[in-house]
């Protein structure tokens, strides 16, 4: 039985107070990594199919892209594989939600004196931590088969920026989506609009390959822009041309993917 | 309370020919209704063979212009993407097929069927007869689009009734495979998990690409996957004049594989048999 005394001071904070906001994200975060060595099972797809994908890209349709001067077919394929592997990444996330609100966890979330926007923060962050995992494997991959980067390390740190913006995207999407629907469907339902979104772009060939109603389609996909962000370092050098329709897409989506998330869990408190 | 007799003159009959024909078709007819049934599980073999099809055939179309495509290949990147559509719409359909039989063995119809006075066989035929008449199905409105989008069928009516025909035996090869997984696991879990090994097959295979294109050991991979020459068959009657091989590839193949795969069905219901 414990012996409370009123000598022995209580590290007690005040509901007024609240709880540090960094501190809710930080543990929030951890719990999530947490799971993932709980339940690879989970996880690894995510990181296997960008690798496949690599390979049977390049492999398949390494002579459409090598036939239009591009050096190496993996130069233009492991920007578009990390991007879609940190989005599959950071849906993780989205399951996780779920299956907080099945068991009831996530009740206890909101009952804890943590700011709703905290909560949405600390599921963005773990997005973001989870999205690094198959970014690196993708790019030693895309190493080990000999991919050039004339851009320099920044060829890196751009696909790095591209990758992180569409998991932070897709995990935003995938939230405002939960916090609405409140099962599976919201997870699968950002997949669809994910993977479709990255095909209906420059995914597979450039703009001057394509031809009919996808050129027309990818030219006014964002998608095609945070690509050729994401790309440049790899084709040549990087520049401000090449890069500012990137960030702006990235920066609109991000902003409009972050509202959206705060606005579901609004709804879901209501 | 009631008691369900069967009946006696069934019971003595479940073994013969025409009671197995006869309880393979209800079980097909079962299988059908139940895919029809489940329009969201059935909208991925229709929808993602088509988009990768649109999206190859306004990707690639340029390949056309190179000479050795458009003489030895196709006349143009849509002609050639119709039969990868096909074999992956065969794969997506036969695949959820077998998860349809794992889910009937986990909600203990199966344990039903077989407490049944009906032809133990049956249970496994039905299932892939019913992916079978799901794939003609799935080729004939596939080839109604591609036809409509201006695709042509090179072959003449016969390549027709071959691109159907070669549908139905990989869907007859594949979902007894699948089905043989479903029956020794007894879980829609690890025959949802078996298919990545199926994307695998496909990918690596000319389904998507012409081999002639792959280099290194991507075309070594192709070259022996067994997907490779039953897609060519395929194309082969979209593409160019009717000739034996297109049968030999894209019927004989799966046939084969069909053998060995029933085989393995039979043998895990079998095996599921004998352990109950």
């Amino acid at each position: 039985m414990s012996n409370l005394t009123a000598e022995q001071p209580v590290n007690v904070r005040t509901i007024s107070e609240g709880a540090r906001p960094f501190e809710v994200v930080a543990i929030l975060v951890k719990r999530s990594m947490i799971r993932v060595r709980r339940m690879p099972s989970a996880f690894i797809p995510s990181l296997i199919m960008p690798i496949f994908q690599l390979i049977a890209f390049s492999g398949a349709f390494g002579f459409a892209v090598t036939s239009l001067g591009i050096k190496n077919a993996l130069d233009w394929y492991v920007p578009l594989n990390a991007m879609q592997g940190a989005s599959f990444g950071a849906l993780g996330v989205s399951f996780g939600l779920i299956n907080d609100m099945q068991t009831g966890f996530f009740d206890r979330i909101l009952m804890a004196p943590a700011q709703r926007w905290v909560t949405v923060i600390s599921s963005l962050a773990a997005a973001v931590v989870r999205c690094f995992v198959p970014i690196t494997f993708v790019v030693i991959v895309g190493y080990i088969g000999g991919m050039n980067t004339p851009g320099g390390p920044m060829a890196i740190v751009c696909v790095a920026i591209a990758s992180v913006a569409i998991a932070l995207v897709a995990a935003g999407f995938a939230l405002g989506l939960t916090f609405r629907m409140r099962n599976l469907g919201a997870a699968t339902l950002t997949q669809f609009a994910i993977f479709f979104t990255i095909f209906l772009s420059t995914s597979q060939v450039p703009l001057s390959a394509m031809s009919g109603w996808l050129r027309g389609v990818a030219r006014i996909n964002p998608m095609t822009n945070i690509l050729r962000f994401a790309r440049q370092g790899f084709l040549g050098d990087v520049t401000w041309e090449q890069s500012w329709g990137g960030l702006l897409a990235m920066g609109a989506l991000l902003i409009l993917t972050f509202i959206y998330a705060m606005t579901g869990i609004k709804k879901f408190d209501q | 309370m009631s008691i369900a007799l069967a009946d006696p003159k069934m019971m003595a009959s479940s073994s013969s020919g025409s009671s197995l024909f006869r309880h393979t078709f209800a079980l097909t007819r079962r299988s059908v209704v139940g895919r029809l049934r489940q329009p969201a599980v059935l909208a991925p073999a229709f929808i993602f063979p088509l988009f990768f099809a649109a999206l190859g055939s306004a990707s690639f179309n340029k390949l056309a212009g190179d000479p050795y495509f458009t003489a030895n290949i196709a006349k143009s990147f849509m002609n050639y993407a119709v039969a990868g559509a096909v074999l992956q719409g065969v794969l997506f359909g036969s695949t959820s097929a077998a998860g349809d039989l794992a889910t009937d063995i986990e909600q203990g119809f199966f344990e039903r069927l077989l407490a049944s006075p009906i032809s133990r066989t049956a249970i496994v035929l039905g299932r892939l007869a019913g992916s079978m008449v799901v794939a003609v199905v799935q080729v004939v409105i596939f080839l109604a689009i591609f036809l409509i989008a201006g695709a042509h069928v090179e072959s003449g009516p016969l390549g027709f009734i071959g691109l159907i025909g070669g549908g139905a035996l990989l869907a007859l090869a594949m979902s007894g495979m699948m089905a043989g997984l479903a029956i020794k696991s007894g879980s829609a879990e690890v025959v949802q998990g078996a298919f990545p090994l199926v994307f695998v097959l496909m990918f690596l295979s000319s389904a998507f690409f012409p081999r002639h294109y792959m280099k290194g050991w991507y075309r070594t991979v192709a070259d022996w996957n067994p997907m490779s020459h039953i897609v060519e068959g395929m194309q082969g009657f979209m593409n160019h004049d009717l000739n034996a091989s297109q049968f030999a590839k894209s019927w004989l193949l799966p046939f084969c594989i069909a053998i060995v795969s029933i085989a393995f069905a039979l043998r895990a219901l079998n095996n599921r048999l004998a352990a109950s």
